[in-house]
């Protein structure tokens, strides 16, 4: 009986793993096997480099700025997306006239595609553009924005987070929702301060979904290409090169593959990595 | 006063999060020559268009963008049609049986999503270059539809459905397929539709795989087609940012239909 249930359930289930197994675990699997071996040029056809690709990649200048790049973007987009999302989620359950309309507002990037949203922003980045208005606006001086190593990452994490802060606020408001509305209140009462009431209730209780969105956040931001590719090709000087683009450029520009495909496995395993260490350090304090 | 205070504060926030859109919709009623006459010094101007003229959406339809938004709707509903029936078969395969190897099963969905789709998307395109499908719909609909969290949304809303409506179901004569076409299907509408929108949304905001795998003139799709143009000497920004507030219009509708069902899944995925 329980056989012929997992004959039917395998039956239910075989177009799904087909998938899976062929479109995802397939390919992470052959970037494994492929990076151990590269192309001969004097047998034609691919032979055996054991961890070549890798020390090629090491001991390569602009991967390994790449890496630090994309360290330092790491550190800076998450922190502060993962904040300003927390604030605005705070802001926008507060009942206050139009909150629901603004909410909306800071929610509508969600719906246009980030490659379309990195277009946008090229204009407004222009040395003409939007950007260079709304400061001579406020009397500041004009920024050369993308053009200027010091910029170019600032400009790339005002994109992102005009993208992103939206959509991680989402997860953030649904938390701080099911905080019962009694404890919030309870808050109030014993004579807590705004700012007292956010950090030791409110944080507290949204813990799991402010821990989901750190995670989530961190492994987006690891893969951000788009804007890297429409606005910036990895300069000024590779000052954004993020990594998700120095594997593609290494395998399309430079026409590399088995040294991306090496590139791939250490950009999955960093992203496994962070998030695993992530989930221990929010585990550790509970 | 509190209340007005964090009314001024939320409308501050979500005005400025605004402006660029706004700034968009505004530019692509005007001709592409007066994109940048507005900015020095700014103004009310700036925002607003007090003759609008849609002759950019019309010279939008004969532009690649207008094939390529064509092409994005039929592969992204392409993708949810054939998606959902993948999905949600193998989620009643998951909940509605017992048997051996299935905790292994939800493993590999599990394992599905963890590796993120973007970061083995190089390796993947090379496979399908071995296969030929490169400038096919079916390479481009392919990687959409085995999607693990959507998945993992119908299994745990189709653990939810009582035994009891499945034996009786039994009783009268259906089969499995049967219980899943008329009892499951029809309870679990809501976590469909977020599904579906999970499903539609991944598609439709692709752009590494697309660029990768379909960039000839009858394949390609919405965004990739305007970061082409953008890339040019002579930019029409009319044309632009015309195309920049379809591909966005286009989403928007959808989500805004299925509001209640959107931030459900949002809510549900994070939360367990």
């Amino acid at each position: 009986m329980r056989q012929r249930q997992g004959l039917i359930a395998l039956a239910f289930l075989a177009p799904a793993l087909v998938c899976l197994a062929v479109l995802r675990i397939v390919p992470a699997i052959s970037a494994v096997v492929e990076s151990f071996y590269t192309e001969s040029l004097l047998r034609g056809g691919r032979v055996f480099a054991g961890l070549g690709n890798y020390t090629d990649l090491l001991s390569n200048k602009d991967f390994r700025q790449s890496v630090g790049v994309t360290l330092l973007f790491t550190v800076l987009v998450n922190p502060i997306q993962v904040a300003v999302s927390f604030l605005l989620a705070v802001l926008f359950t507060q009942r206050a006239a139009g909150a629901k309309l603004w909410r909306t507002l800071v929610i509508l990037p969600i719906a246009t595609p980030p490659a379309v949203s990195a277009v946008i922003w090229s204009v407004i980045y222009r040395p003409d553009g939007l950007a260079n208005g709304v400061l001579e606006r406020l009397g500041l001086p004009a920024q050369p924005f993308l053009t200027s190593p010091s910029q170019v990452l600032p400009s790339l994490i005002v994109l992102l987070s005009w993208i992103g802060v939206g959509y991680w606020m989402l997860f953030l408001i649904a938390g701080i929702q099911e905080v019962p509305e009694e404890v919030r209140e309870a808050a109030l009462l014993d004579g807590a301060g705004p700012w007292r009431r956010m950090i030791s209730v409110v944080l507290p209780l949204v813990r799991r979904p402010l821990a989901f969105v750190l995670v989530a956040d961190t492994v987006s931001n690891l893969l951000v290409f788009a804007p890297v590719q429409i606005l910036t090709k990895g300069g000024p000087n590779g000052n954004s090169n993020l990594l998700m683009y120095d594997v593609y450029s290494r395998a399309y520009a430079i026409g590399d593959i088995h040294v991306a495909q090496a590139e791939v496995v250490i950009l999955v395993a960093l992203t496994l990595a962070i998030v695993a260490a992530q989930f221990r350090l929010l585990r550790g304090d509970q | 006063m509190k209340r007005i205070s964090l009314s001024v504060l939320g409308g501050a926030v979500g005005i400025l999060f605004f402006l660029p859109l706004l700034w968009v919709v505004t530019n692509s009623l005007r001709p592409g020559s007066e994109t940048f006459a507005n900015l020095s010094p700014l103004s009310w101007q700036t925002f607003l268009e007090l003759r609008p003229t849609l002759t950019n959406y019309s010279a939008l339809l004969n532009s690649p963008i207008g094939r390529a938004t064509l092409n994005s709707i039929l592969v992204s509903a392409a993708t949810v049609v054939i998606g959902l029936a993948v999905c949600a078969t193998a989620a009643f395969g998951l909940a509605a049986f017992q048997f051996r190897g299935r905790g292994l099963v939800f493993g590999i969905v599990v394992l599905s999503f963890l590796v993120p789709f973007d970061a083995i998307a190089i390796p993947l395109s090379t496979m399908f270059r071995d296969w030929q499908l490169t400038n096919t719909f079916a390479g481009l609909v392919l990687p959409g539809i085995g999607n693990g969290m959507a998945i993992f949304l119908l299994r745990q809303f189709f653990l939810g459905i009582p035994a009891e409506l499945v034996e009786a179901g039994r009783l009268d004569g259906l089969g499995w397929f049967g219980v899943f076409r008329w009892i499951y299907l029809p309870l679990s509408k809501p976590a469909l539709i977020g599904a579906g929108l999970m499903l539609f949304l991944f598609q439709w905001q692709a752009y590494v795989w697309p660029l990768l795998i379909g960039t000839d003139a009858n394949h390609i799709l919405g965004p990739v087609a305007l970061s082409n143009l953008q890339g040019q000497n002579f930019t029409d920004y009319g044309l632009v940012f015309a195309g920049a507030v379809v591909l966005t219009v286009i989403p928007l509708v959808v989500i805004a239909g299925f509001q209640r069902y959107f931030v459900q899944s949002v809510s549900s995925t994070g939360l367990k």
